[in-house]
């Protein structure tokens, strides 16, 4: 509490938080502040929608959409679609993982491919990915290798370009470092340079594995009979809102889940940089 | 222990580098000079003279455009290849997602030795720079005397026959520096290792070295080799020695007019 004194501004300002301080430390809370907004949206609409009388073919109620929802999974096959749709995602960004890194450090470490990978990249990477859907329904149909291939395709751009840099801008000093005591060249790459880069490989596959969601998901908006973008676009066509809004609401879901992992894993990974 | 000691000859040597607009810049010319067996020798010069540059030659980093070295066993045998070198240096380079314990022992993991071996070398040599009970700190967690100890710790695990000390105390504040000080000269007392300082401070040279180089202006050439007979082991008392402060004033005064010299080539009037 005296620092709080030295460092006070005012007086009533002082005095004040001194009141209200258990509340304070309440609102304060992270957690608290965005759960609570989250309930108090969720609260208001439900009022809203219930007294002005709105039909549910426009706006249902939160209540219709958690019922809509629990039969969904239960009765409807969402847990299957779900299920679909983590795969096509999940196993698409592992194999950008694994191909992007090593391209990476590939091309970071040498002049030439670098010179040669540098036009594809610049051809490539600002290419909205949706716009490759088409070709590769022709080439590819639209079954499992297409749906790979597009969740991987929209995550290898970040997860490589993350890596040539983190790669390129490893100190010199690290590298002399471990030559001076015996590092092959083979042994810098492996224990100094991606080391030394994972921090920008890591923010690399956040990028990436939120744009392999969307891809998938749009993916199968427009070919897919299973997962949760079909789903939700036949749920559009029979005017189902409530299960529009029940697929949103996984969607959204697996958004928070799929963050919060990172974050833990970037506070997990950075733990050498903390002072 | 001095089995482990080697003799480096540097004949003639002379480094140059091209540079982008056709001129050239002479870094070292004519550099010739020896590093005895088991003693430590202080390569001292004004800033930019090139002593770093003769450290990397000398490890083999860096190939000279002319003349030559030549690696001897003590016992008078010529070494068939180059001896086993470590470096300490100036910014401890320490890798800063491995802990302390890894840091020191990944000279030796990358050299094949068994795990459990590996970890009791490095706890050794961790509790001979005095850091015992931080094996498994990050560098970031340290202060940058311990970090350059870790650092001194990493390259003695490897057991080197010669030891480069690449300004070793240069980033460190001037209270930390003569602790460390003092503690390195113990060590590579203790070892038995052939040592090349290279340093700016002509009080550090003579607190740890046998025999010090002292260089001219770049081009860099060696203007006067200097032996100290001051007893050892020394410390900060060595300061007030009548003999450390001839020493100080004979290095002082070959040096002054290098720095002179390499005042003006650095701003740009040569």
């Amino acid at each position: 509490m005296s620092d709080q004194h030295l460092t006070g501004t005012t007086d009533v300002s002082e005095t004040r938080a001194a009141q209200t301080a258990g509340w304070k430390t309440i609102c304060d809370d992270p957690r608290v502040l965005g759960w609570g907004s989250v309930a108090l949206v969720l609260l208001v609409w439900e009022i809203s929608a219930y007294v002005s009388g709105v039909s549910p073919l426009y706006l249902p109620r939160p209540s219709q959409i958690v019922v809509a929802l629990v039969t969904m999974f239960l009765t409807g096959g969402l847990a299957t679609d779900l299920g679909v749709t983590l795969y096509r995602i999940f196993a698409g960004f592992a194999i950008a993982l694994v191909v992007g890194t090593l391209l990476g450090v590939w091309i970071a470490t040498s002049f030439r491919v670098r010179a040669i990978a540098d036009m594809f990249i610049a051809a490539l990477y600002p290419l909205p990915k949706v716009t490759l859907i088409p070709l590769l329904i022709i080439w590819l149909g639209t079954g499992g290798p297409f749906m790979l291939t597009i969740s991987a395709l929209g995550a290898i751009f970040p997860i490589l370009i993350n890596t040539v840099l983190g790669v390129r801008q490893c100190d010199p000093g690290l590298v002399l470092a471990a030559r001076d005591l015996g590092a092959t060249k083979q042994q810098i790459v492996r224990k100094v340079l991606i080391p030394s880069a994972i921090p920008a490989i890591f923010a690399g596959t956040r990028l990436g594995l939120g744009v392999s969601i969307i891809l998938v998901v749009a993916a199968e908006m427009v070919v897919g009979k299973l997962g949760l973008g079909a789903r939700l676009y036949l749920s559009g066509q029979i005017l189902e809102t409530e299960q529009v809004f029940a697929v949103l609401i996984v969607l959204a879901a697996l958004g928070i889940i799929v963050t919060k992992t990172q974050d833990a894993i970037d506070i997990w990974l950075g733990r050498w940089r903390i002072t | 222990m001095t089995s482990h000691a080697v003799a480096i000859e540097c004949r003639d040597l002379g480094l140059t580098f091209p540079g982008a607009s056709g001129e050239s810049t002479v870094a070292l010319s004519g550099v010739s000079c020896s590093f005895l067996p088991g003693k430590v020798t202080a390569i001292i010069g004004p800033s930019g003279c090139g002593k770093s540059t003769l450290l990397q030659i000398v490890r083999g980093f860096l190939d000279p455009s002319r003349g030559h070295l030549s690696f001897a066993k003590l016992e008078g045998g010529a070494a068939a290849q180059r001896p086993a070198m470590s470096t300490v240096w100036q910014a401890f380079n320490l890798f800063p997602w491995l802990t302390v314990v890894e840091n020191v022992a990944f000279g030796l993991e990358l050299a094949g030795v068994p795990k459990g071996e590996r970890e009791e070398r490095a706890r050794k040599a961790i509790a001979a720079v005095d850091l015992r009970g931080f094996e498994r700190k990050y560098p970031r967690q340290l202060s940058g005397g311990m970090r350059q100890r870790v650092g001194i710790a990493r390259a003695l695990v490897m057991k080197p026959d010669v030891l480069l000390l690449d300004e070793p105390f240069g980033a460190l504040d001037a209270q930390t520096r003569l602790v460390l000080q003092e503690q390195l000269a113990r060590l590579v007392e203790q070892s038995g290792t052939t040592a090349i300082l290279v340093t700016h401070s002509i009080e550090e040279a003579i607190l740890l070295a046998d025999a010090i180089l002292v260089m001219s202006a770049r081009p860099g050439r060696i203007v006067a080799t200097i032996d100290v007979d001051l007893p050892k082991p020394r410390n900060h008392g060595t300061t007030h020695d009548p003999q450390f402060a001839k020493l100080f004033e004979q290095i002082y005064g070959l040096l002054r007019d290098e720095v002179m010299v390499a005042m003006v080539n650095e701003s740009g009037g040569a």
